[in-house]
């Protein structure tokens, strides 16, 4: 298969998606879903940032989760970060979270970096690895409408759940900062310090 | 000359600090310990894959109000750096580690042996100015209360070199 015919759904309407479903779940979401999904979850006392160890997200949620057995919790994962921690689907089956949904956003590139393919794109499913890692259920849709007709049942199954979903990049190259002058506390240390408050109470 | 260290008497400490679960990548020189934490009813023991995946989980923990503390060895320290660099140090998570020294020539300081993974390892932290503590016996099994203390006060990872084998 070549990438041309691939289908692919947008990124930001998967994400739509997913945030007509946002309750009370506790979100971790890394790398170019992060902005996007801010502007559509409203509230962030439960939204987590992975950034500054790519790859992480993952088993971060599920820290969160095994904590917190009593909430769902959602992580939106790249393909190239999960790839990077590529044995976090095994600790994720071994400790089989019940309320786990993960959903892969494979759009076949490292986009923040320019856009470079990911290794084996349009061999590589994430899905397959899932399953094969021991997760409860592993799902792959190339489009919108079917994962939006198939989610809620998902989400009332029991996890861990794995959603890949086949996406189109988008024009998301992280452009170089201004480096910082002086000792501050990192966006990560802030958000996570939130949640937990929030959590808390 | 360091002693071993009785298991039994690191999980009570644990226990003294209030640990609520282990997140492990199996070592060699605690595996005794390993060997009853798979048995405590009351700290959970959490295995992962590779030591990234462990900080990472550790930290979910903590952001979900449990206690955790991660064990590994050392060649899996020098595996995890960026997760060390990039969660607990500059996400402030309060991580205690235990990390064995396999290997080690237990009749000299670590840093004067000969291979590279026990000889390196202090130095390492050094640079990335995280505090480490040496068990070089049972007389030092209450730095594991004290480590909580200092990761809480500093907001960051401190680290606790088991220097021998646990029995």
């Amino acid at each position: 298969m070549t990438d041309s015919d691939t289908r692919r759904m947008s990124r930001d309407a998967a994400l739509d998606v997913l945030a007509r479903r946002r309750e009370d779940q506790i979100v971790v979401s890394t790398m170019t879903t992060m902005t996007p999904w801010r502007e559509r979850a409203g509230s962030t006392e439960r939204d987590l940032i992975c950034v500054g160890f790519m790859g992480g997200a993952s088993t971060l949620g599920l820290g969160v989760a095994l904590a917190r057995p009593d909430d769902d919790v959602w992580v939106f994962d790249g393909d190239g970060s999960l790839a990077m921690q590529l044995g976090s689907l095994v600790t994720i089956a071994n400790a089989s979270p019940r309320r786990f949904l993960h959903v892969v956003f494979h759009n076949g590139v490292y986009e923040t970096s320019g856009a470079q393919p990911l290794p084996a794109e349009g061999r590589v499913s994430f899905a397959a690895m899932a399953e094969g890692a021991g997760y409860a259920k592993a799902v792959r849709f190339d489009d919108i409408e079917a994962f939006d007709a198939q989610l809620d049942e998902l989400l009332d199954g029991d996890g861990p759940v794995l959603v890949e979903l086949i996406t189109q990049p988008t024009d998301a190259f992280f452009k170089p900062g201004t480096p910082a002058t002086k000792p501050q506390k990192s966006a990560l240390a802030r958000n996570w310090q939130a949640v937990r408050d929030a959590l808390a109470n | 000359m360091a002693q071993p260290i009785a298991a039994s008497m690191l999980l009570d400490a644990l226990h003294e600090a209030g640990v609520t679960d282990v997140v492990a990548v199996p070592d060699t020189h605690q595996r005794s310990l390993i060997e009853l934490l798979q048995e405590s009813a009351d700290i959970r023991f959490i295995q992962t894959t590779t030591e990234d995946e462990a900080i990472a989980l550790a930290a979910g923990l903590i952001i979900g109000g449990r206690r955790p503390i991660v064990q590994i060895q050392h060649a899996g320290l020098f595996a995890c750096v960026n997760n060390m660099r990039g969660v607990a140090m500059d996400g402030e998570f309060p991580l205690v580690f235990l990390i064995g020294l396999l290997g080690r020539d237990v009749s000299k300081t670590p840093r004067d042996n000969f291979g590279s993974m026990v000889r390196l390892a202090e130095p390492l932290l050094e640079t990335l100015d995280i505090p480490s503590h040496l068990l070089e016996g049972p007389d030092d099994v209450g730095q594991v209360v004290d480590a909580f203390s200092e990761a809480e006060e500093r907001g960051g990872p401190v680290v606790l070199f088991v220097g021998t084998n646990t029995n």
